[in-house]
Protein backbone atom coordinates (compact mmCIF):
# COMPACT_ATOMS: atom_id res chain seq x y z
CA UNK A 1 0.00 0.00 0.00
CA UNK A 2 1.34 3.22 -0.95
CA UNK A 3 1.82 5.77 2.03
CA UNK A 4 -0.04 8.97 1.31
CA UNK A 5 1.90 12.10 0.75
CA UNK A 6 1.38 15.52 2.81
CA UNK A 7 1.32 18.30 0.01
CA UNK A 8 1.51 20.57 3.04
CA UNK A 9 4.78 19.98 3.83
CA UNK A 10 5.73 22.09 0.85
CA UNK A 11 4.31 24.64 2.70
CA UNK A 12 6.34 27.32 4.55
CA UNK A 13 3.46 29.35 5.62
CA UNK A 14 -0.59 29.26 5.83
CA UNK A 15 -1.12 32.59 4.09
CA UNK A 16 -4.96 32.51 4.08
CA UNK A 17 -6.75 29.95 6.38
CA UNK A 18 -9.75 28.06 5.18
CA UNK A 19 -11.62 29.51 7.39
CA UNK A 20 -10.65 33.02 6.03
CA UNK A 21 -11.08 32.52 2.70
CA UNK A 22 -14.73 31.05 3.63
CA UNK A 23 -15.53 34.15 5.42
CA UNK A 24 -14.35 36.41 2.48
CA UNK A 25 -15.74 34.20 0.06
CA UNK A 26 -19.03 35.01 1.99
CA UNK A 27 -18.77 38.59 2.03
CA UNK A 28 -17.82 39.08 -1.58
CA UNK A 29 -21.14 36.99 -2.28
CA UNK A 30 -23.12 39.38 -0.11
CA UNK A 31 -21.97 42.37 -2.12
CA UNK A 32 -22.54 40.94 -5.91
CA UNK A 33 -25.97 39.83 -5.28
CA UNK A 34 -26.59 43.23 -3.85
CA UNK A 35 -24.64 44.99 -7.03
CA UNK A 36 -26.12 42.58 -9.57
CA UNK A 37 -30.02 42.53 -8.46
CA UNK A 38 -32.15 42.34 -10.95
CA UNK A 39 -30.17 42.13 -13.47
CA UNK A 40 -28.73 39.06 -15.97
CA UNK A 41 -25.41 37.80 -14.13
CA UNK A 42 -22.99 35.11 -15.62
CA UNK A 43 -19.89 34.48 -13.87
CA UNK A 44 -17.07 33.32 -16.34
CA UNK A 45 -14.35 31.36 -14.60
CA UNK A 46 -11.25 30.46 -16.05
CA UNK A 47 -9.84 27.16 -15.62
CA UNK A 48 -8.13 25.98 -13.46
CA UNK A 49 -7.34 27.96 -10.99
CA UNK A 50 -10.65 29.78 -10.52
CA UNK A 51 -12.60 26.47 -10.02
CA UNK A 52 -12.42 26.13 -6.11
CA UNK A 53 -13.08 29.72 -5.78
CA UNK A 54 -16.08 29.95 -8.48
CA UNK A 55 -17.62 26.78 -6.86
CA UNK A 56 -17.49 28.36 -3.76
CA UNK A 57 -18.69 31.83 -4.55
CA UNK A 58 -21.55 30.72 -7.13
CA UNK A 59 -22.93 29.43 -4.05
CA UNK A 60 -22.76 32.64 -1.82
CA UNK A 61 -24.40 34.55 -4.25
CA UNK A 62 -28.12 34.51 -3.60
CA UNK A 63 -29.00 35.68 -7.35
CA UNK A 64 -29.80 33.73 -10.38
CA UNK A 65 -27.13 33.59 -12.33
CA UNK A 66 -25.96 31.39 -15.13
CA UNK A 67 -22.14 30.23 -15.27
CA UNK A 68 -19.58 30.04 -18.03
CA UNK A 69 -16.39 28.27 -18.16
CA UNK A 70 -13.13 29.18 -20.20
CA UNK A 71 -9.31 28.00 -20.83
CA UNK A 72 -6.65 29.78 -22.40
CA UNK A 73 -3.17 28.78 -22.87
CA UNK A 74 -0.51 29.96 -20.78
CA UNK A 75 3.39 30.57 -21.94
CA UNK A 76 5.63 28.09 -21.84
CA UNK A 77 2.51 25.64 -22.19
CA UNK A 78 3.02 22.55 -24.63
CA UNK A 79 0.22 22.95 -26.46
CA UNK A 80 1.07 26.36 -27.90
CA UNK A 81 5.10 26.36 -28.56
CA UNK A 82 4.73 26.27 -32.23
CA UNK A 83 2.12 29.30 -32.58
CA UNK A 84 3.58 31.58 -29.95
CA UNK A 85 0.53 33.22 -29.21
CA UNK A 86 -2.07 33.02 -26.39
CA UNK A 87 -4.63 30.44 -27.12
CA UNK A 88 -8.25 29.78 -26.11
CA UNK A 89 -8.34 26.29 -24.74
CA UNK A 90 -12.49 26.06 -23.95
CA UNK A 91 -14.47 29.08 -25.87
CA UNK A 92 -17.55 29.96 -23.58
CA UNK A 93 -20.52 27.68 -24.29
CA UNK A 94 -23.34 30.41 -24.67
CA UNK A 95 -23.44 33.97 -26.19
CA UNK A 96 -22.98 36.48 -23.48
CA UNK A 97 -24.36 39.37 -25.64
CA UNK A 98 -25.62 41.48 -23.54
CA UNK A 99 -25.47 39.81 -20.29
CA UNK A 100 -23.73 41.32 -16.74
CA UNK A 101 -20.57 39.08 -16.95
CA UNK A 102 -18.59 38.86 -13.80
CA UNK A 103 -15.21 37.31 -14.79
CA UNK A 104 -13.86 35.33 -11.68
CA UNK A 105 -10.45 34.97 -11.29
CA UNK A 106 -8.04 32.89 -9.02
CA UNK A 107 -5.39 35.22 -8.70
CA UNK A 108 -4.06 38.51 -11.14
CA UNK A 109 -0.19 39.44 -10.95
CA UNK A 110 1.22 40.33 -14.02
CA UNK A 111 -2.11 41.36 -15.46
CA UNK A 112 -1.22 39.64 -19.11
CA UNK A 113 -3.71 36.64 -19.41
CA UNK A 114 -6.38 38.73 -17.78
CA UNK A 115 -5.82 41.57 -20.13
CA UNK A 116 -5.78 39.06 -23.03
CA UNK A 117 -9.38 37.77 -21.69
CA UNK A 118 -10.78 41.04 -21.20
CA UNK A 119 -10.27 42.21 -24.78
CA UNK A 120 -11.52 39.00 -25.94
CA UNK A 121 -14.60 39.31 -24.07
CA UNK A 122 -15.65 42.82 -24.40
CA UNK A 123 -15.25 41.49 -28.08
CA UNK A 124 -18.21 39.14 -27.67
CA UNK A 125 -20.35 42.55 -26.55
CA UNK A 126 -21.83 41.88 -22.73
CA UNK A 127 -23.51 45.15 -21.24
CA UNK A 128 -21.03 45.29 -18.50
CA UNK A 129 -17.88 43.26 -17.90
CA UNK A 130 -16.33 43.15 -13.98
CA UNK A 131 -13.54 41.34 -12.40
CA UNK A 132 -13.59 39.46 -9.21
CA UNK A 133 -10.58 37.60 -7.92
CA UNK A 134 -9.83 35.97 -4.91
CA UNK A 135 -6.08 37.25 -5.10
CA UNK A 136 -4.44 40.06 -5.71
CA UNK A 137 -0.64 40.47 -6.00
CA UNK A 138 0.04 44.34 -6.60
CA UNK A 139 3.88 43.91 -6.48
CA UNK A 140 3.77 41.88 -9.77
CA UNK A 141 1.51 44.06 -11.87
CA UNK A 142 2.60 44.77 -15.61
CA UNK A 143 -0.48 45.72 -16.95
CA UNK A 144 -2.80 47.73 -14.78
CA UNK A 145 -6.39 46.21 -14.34
CA UNK A 146 -9.34 47.83 -12.11
CA UNK A 147 -10.54 45.13 -9.86
CA UNK A 148 -13.96 45.23 -9.04
CA UNK A 149 -14.19 42.78 -5.89
CA UNK A 150 -11.00 41.77 -4.49
CA UNK A 151 -10.78 38.52 -2.11
CA UNK A 152 -7.31 39.15 -0.43
CA UNK A 153 -3.97 41.43 -1.39
CA UNK A 154 -1.26 39.01 -0.80
CA UNK A 155 2.48 39.86 -0.67
CA UNK A 156 4.90 39.15 -3.46
CA UNK A 157 5.38 35.30 -2.71
CA UNK A 158 4.51 32.37 -4.58
CA UNK A 159 1.14 30.89 -3.38
CA UNK A 160 -0.29 27.82 -3.73
CA UNK A 161 -3.63 25.86 -2.62
CA UNK A 162 -7.45 26.49 -3.39
CA UNK A 163 -7.05 25.97 -7.18
CA UNK A 164 -3.64 27.65 -7.32
CA UNK A 165 -0.89 24.96 -8.55
CA UNK A 166 2.68 24.38 -9.20
CA UNK A 167 3.35 22.09 -12.00
CA UNK A 168 -0.08 20.94 -11.58
CA UNK A 169 0.18 19.82 -8.00
CA UNK A 170 -1.17 21.63 -4.53
CA UNK A 171 -4.27 22.64 -6.26
CA UNK A 172 -6.54 20.61 -3.62
CA UNK A 173 -5.49 22.20 -0.46
CA UNK A 174 -7.77 23.77 0.99
CA UNK A 175 -5.69 26.86 1.87
CA UNK A 176 -3.60 29.53 0.29
CA UNK A 177 0.38 29.12 1.51
CA UNK A 178 3.68 29.86 0.24
CA UNK A 179 5.55 27.30 -1.05
CA UNK A 180 8.76 26.55 0.52
CA UNK A 181 11.48 27.77 -2.16
CA UNK A 182 13.76 24.72 -1.94
CA UNK A 183 10.67 23.12 -3.44
CA UNK A 184 11.11 25.18 -6.47
CA UNK A 185 15.11 26.68 -6.18
CA UNK A 186 14.53 30.19 -6.40
CA UNK A 187 18.14 31.82 -5.50
CA UNK A 188 18.14 35.53 -5.29
CA UNK B 1 3.60 39.05 -33.08
CA UNK B 2 1.14 41.09 -31.44
CA UNK B 3 -1.72 42.54 -33.59
CA UNK B 4 -1.21 45.25 -35.62
CA UNK B 5 2.86 44.68 -35.31
CA UNK B 6 4.78 44.83 -37.65
CA UNK B 7 7.50 42.05 -37.86
CA UNK B 8 10.39 43.13 -36.26
CA UNK B 9 14.12 41.92 -35.10
CA UNK B 10 15.28 44.07 -32.22
CA UNK B 11 18.43 42.76 -31.58
CA UNK B 12 18.44 42.63 -27.84
CA UNK B 13 21.32 42.96 -25.60
CA UNK B 14 20.24 40.15 -23.68
CA UNK B 15 18.26 37.06 -24.02
CA UNK B 16 16.24 37.69 -20.96
CA UNK B 17 14.90 40.52 -22.82
CA UNK B 18 14.19 38.32 -25.75
CA UNK B 19 12.36 36.36 -23.30
CA UNK B 20 10.36 38.89 -21.98
CA UNK B 21 9.63 40.42 -25.67
CA UNK B 22 7.98 36.75 -26.66
CA UNK B 23 5.79 36.51 -23.80
CA UNK B 24 4.35 40.10 -24.24
CA UNK B 25 3.87 38.82 -28.34
CA UNK B 26 2.06 35.53 -26.57
CA UNK B 27 -0.05 37.67 -24.72
CA UNK B 28 -0.89 40.15 -27.36
CA UNK B 29 0.86 43.01 -25.59
CA UNK B 30 2.73 45.76 -28.25
CA UNK B 31 6.49 46.37 -27.74
CA UNK B 32 8.71 48.93 -28.76
CA UNK B 33 12.41 48.14 -27.99
CA UNK B 34 14.70 50.71 -26.16
CA UNK B 35 12.61 53.41 -28.10
CA UNK B 36 13.84 56.32 -25.75
CA UNK B 37 16.42 57.64 -23.89
CA UNK B 38 16.17 59.79 -21.15
CA UNK B 39 18.77 62.39 -20.15
CA UNK B 40 18.76 62.05 -16.43
CA UNK B 41 22.55 63.88 -15.98
CA UNK B 42 24.27 66.61 -16.90
CA UNK B 43 28.10 68.70 -16.70
CA UNK B 44 28.44 72.15 -15.50
CA UNK B 45 28.35 72.97 -19.15
CA UNK B 46 25.13 71.44 -19.92
CA UNK B 47 26.25 68.42 -21.72
CA UNK B 48 24.57 64.91 -20.81
CA UNK B 49 26.87 62.60 -19.29
CA UNK B 50 24.22 60.25 -17.77
CA UNK B 51 21.03 58.90 -19.43
CA UNK B 52 18.69 56.04 -19.24
CA UNK B 53 17.09 54.11 -21.84
CA UNK B 54 13.91 51.44 -20.56
CA UNK B 55 14.39 48.24 -22.41
CA UNK B 56 10.62 48.29 -23.73
CA UNK B 57 7.89 50.49 -23.91
CA UNK B 58 4.68 49.25 -24.20
CA UNK B 59 1.97 51.48 -26.13
CA UNK B 60 -1.24 50.41 -25.09
CA UNK B 61 -0.26 50.43 -21.69
CA UNK B 62 2.16 54.08 -21.64
CA UNK B 63 4.25 51.87 -19.91
CA UNK B 64 8.48 51.25 -19.79
CA UNK B 65 10.33 48.36 -18.65
CA UNK B 66 13.49 48.50 -17.58
CA UNK B 67 13.95 44.56 -17.25
CA UNK B 68 17.66 43.68 -15.36
CA UNK B 69 18.84 39.69 -14.12
CA UNK B 70 21.69 40.96 -12.20
CA UNK B 71 21.57 39.66 -8.32
CA UNK B 72 19.42 42.00 -5.86
CA UNK B 73 22.78 43.74 -3.72
CA UNK B 74 24.08 44.59 -7.78
CA UNK B 75 21.21 46.83 -8.74
CA UNK B 76 22.02 50.04 -6.84
CA UNK B 77 22.84 52.10 -9.80
CA UNK B 78 20.25 51.15 -11.82
CA UNK B 79 17.63 51.97 -8.63
CA UNK B 80 19.88 55.51 -8.28
CA UNK B 81 18.85 56.05 -12.16
CA UNK B 82 15.20 54.64 -12.01
CA UNK B 83 14.73 57.44 -8.61
CA UNK B 84 16.29 60.01 -10.92
CA UNK B 85 14.39 59.68 -13.80
CA UNK B 86 10.88 59.19 -11.71
CA UNK B 87 12.05 62.86 -10.16
CA UNK B 88 12.64 64.19 -13.67
CA UNK B 89 10.27 62.88 -15.62
CA UNK B 90 6.99 62.48 -13.22
CA UNK B 91 4.69 61.45 -15.90
CA UNK B 92 6.49 59.00 -17.18
CA UNK B 93 5.47 55.46 -16.12
CA UNK B 94 8.44 52.98 -15.59
CA UNK B 95 8.44 49.35 -14.01
CA UNK B 96 11.25 48.42 -12.95
CA UNK B 97 11.52 44.04 -13.56
CA UNK B 98 14.49 42.92 -11.13
CA UNK B 99 15.79 39.08 -11.05
CA UNK B 100 13.81 37.81 -8.85
CA UNK B 101 10.73 39.19 -10.82
CA UNK B 102 12.03 37.44 -13.62
CA UNK B 103 13.00 34.33 -12.13
CA UNK B 104 9.38 34.60 -10.68
CA UNK B 105 7.82 35.27 -13.93
CA UNK B 106 9.59 32.16 -15.36
CA UNK B 107 8.51 30.08 -11.71
CA UNK B 108 4.90 30.57 -13.07
CA UNK B 109 5.05 29.53 -16.33
CA UNK B 110 6.92 26.62 -15.68
CA UNK B 111 10.49 27.88 -16.98
CA UNK B 112 12.42 28.46 -14.14
CA UNK B 113 15.22 26.16 -15.90
CA UNK B 114 15.43 28.64 -18.27
CA UNK B 115 15.34 31.78 -16.05
CA UNK B 116 18.95 30.47 -14.82
CA UNK B 117 20.51 30.31 -18.19
CA UNK B 118 19.27 33.80 -19.01
CA UNK B 119 20.11 35.61 -16.08
CA UNK B 120 23.54 37.70 -15.48
CA UNK B 121 26.25 37.51 -17.80
CA UNK B 122 25.35 33.96 -19.03
CA UNK B 123 22.37 35.25 -21.10
CA UNK B 124 24.37 38.40 -22.97
CA UNK B 125 23.44 38.62 -26.86
CA UNK B 126 26.56 37.34 -28.76
CA UNK B 127 27.66 40.03 -31.03
CA UNK B 128 25.75 40.72 -34.25
CA UNK B 129 28.56 39.49 -37.36
CA UNK B 130 27.80 42.96 -38.52
CA UNK B 131 29.55 44.29 -35.50
CA UNK B 132 32.06 41.89 -35.31
CA UNK B 133 34.96 44.29 -36.16
CA UNK B 134 34.21 46.63 -33.12
CA UNK B 135 34.68 43.80 -30.39
CA UNK B 136 37.48 41.83 -29.71
CA UNK B 137 36.41 38.26 -29.19
CA UNK B 138 39.04 36.16 -27.86
CA UNK B 139 39.40 38.16 -24.56
CA UNK B 140 35.71 38.48 -24.35
CA UNK B 141 35.42 34.81 -23.73
CA UNK B 142 38.16 34.83 -21.14
CA UNK B 143 36.69 37.98 -19.84
CA UNK B 144 33.00 36.77 -19.50
CA UNK B 145 34.88 33.51 -17.34
CA UNK B 146 37.16 35.66 -15.20
CA UNK B 147 34.49 38.33 -14.05
CA UNK B 148 31.06 36.98 -14.35
CA UNK B 149 29.14 40.26 -12.60
CA UNK B 150 31.20 42.72 -13.36
CA UNK B 151 29.48 43.74 -16.50
CA UNK B 152 26.60 42.90 -18.79
CA UNK B 153 26.00 43.87 -22.27
CA UNK B 154 23.04 46.26 -21.60
CA UNK B 155 24.64 48.72 -19.38
CA UNK B 156 23.99 46.52 -16.27
CA UNK B 157 26.87 47.27 -13.70
CA UNK B 158 27.56 46.88 -10.10
CA UNK B 159 28.18 50.57 -8.05
CA UNK B 160 31.71 51.79 -9.39
CA UNK B 161 32.46 49.10 -12.39
CA UNK B 162 31.89 51.46 -14.79
CA UNK B 163 35.60 52.50 -16.24
CA UNK B 164 33.21 54.98 -19.09
CA UNK B 165 30.95 56.89 -16.49
CA UNK B 166 28.24 55.81 -17.37
CA UNK B 167 25.98 55.28 -20.81
CA UNK B 168 26.16 57.19 -23.94
CA UNK B 169 24.20 60.49 -24.18
CA UNK B 170 21.26 60.76 -25.42
CA UNK B 171 21.67 60.05 -29.15
CA UNK B 172 20.89 57.30 -31.72
CA UNK B 173 19.87 53.92 -30.44
CA UNK B 174 21.77 52.23 -32.84
CA UNK B 175 24.90 54.63 -31.77
CA UNK B 176 24.57 54.32 -28.35
CA UNK B 177 24.31 50.39 -28.76
CA UNK B 178 27.30 50.42 -30.21
CA UNK B 179 29.23 52.70 -28.09
CA UNK B 180 27.98 49.92 -25.29
CA UNK B 181 29.20 47.41 -26.97
CA UNK B 182 32.66 49.01 -27.69
CA UNK B 183 32.71 49.85 -24.08
CA UNK B 184 31.73 45.96 -23.04
CA UNK B 185 34.11 45.07 -25.16
CA UNK B 186 36.95 47.23 -23.46
CA UNK B 187 36.21 46.23 -20.14
CA UNK B 188 36.36 42.39 -20.84
CA UNK B 189 39.85 43.48 -22.57
CA UNK B 190 40.75 45.39 -19.78
CA UNK B 191 39.92 42.16 -17.62
CA UNK B 192 40.76 39.45 -19.93
CA UNK B 193 44.99 41.19 -19.84
CA UNK B 194 44.45 41.59 -15.73
CA UNK B 195 43.79 37.77 -16.10
CA UNK B 196 46.58 37.07 -18.55
CA UNK B 197 49.09 39.24 -15.99
CA UNK B 198 48.09 37.68 -13.20
CA UNK B 199 46.51 40.99 -11.52
CA UNK B 200 43.40 40.82 -9.71
CA UNK B 201 39.90 40.44 -10.69
CA UNK B 202 37.83 42.99 -11.62
CA UNK B 203 35.17 43.26 -8.31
Amino acid sequence: MTRPVDLSADIGEVLLTEEAIAARVAELGRRISEDYAGRNLTLVSVLKGSLPFMADLMRQISLPLRIDLMEVSSYGGTATESSGLVRIMKDLSKSIDGEDVLLVEDIIDTGLTLNYLIRYLRGKNPATLRICTLLDKPARRLVEIPVDYRGFEIPDQFVVGYGLDYGEQYRNLRFVGVLRPEVYSIID
Amino acid sequence: MAAGMPPRRAPFAHASEAELARILDFYEVRWTYEPDTFPVGWSLDGDVVESFAPDFYLPDLDLYVELTTLKQKLVRKKNRKLRRLRELYPDVRIKLFYARDFRMLMLKFGRLALADELSGTVGQATPPRAHAADLAPAPIAIAQAAAPDAATDDGEEPEGTDPAGDEAPAGGTRGRRRGRRRRAAARAAEAARRVVVGETEPA
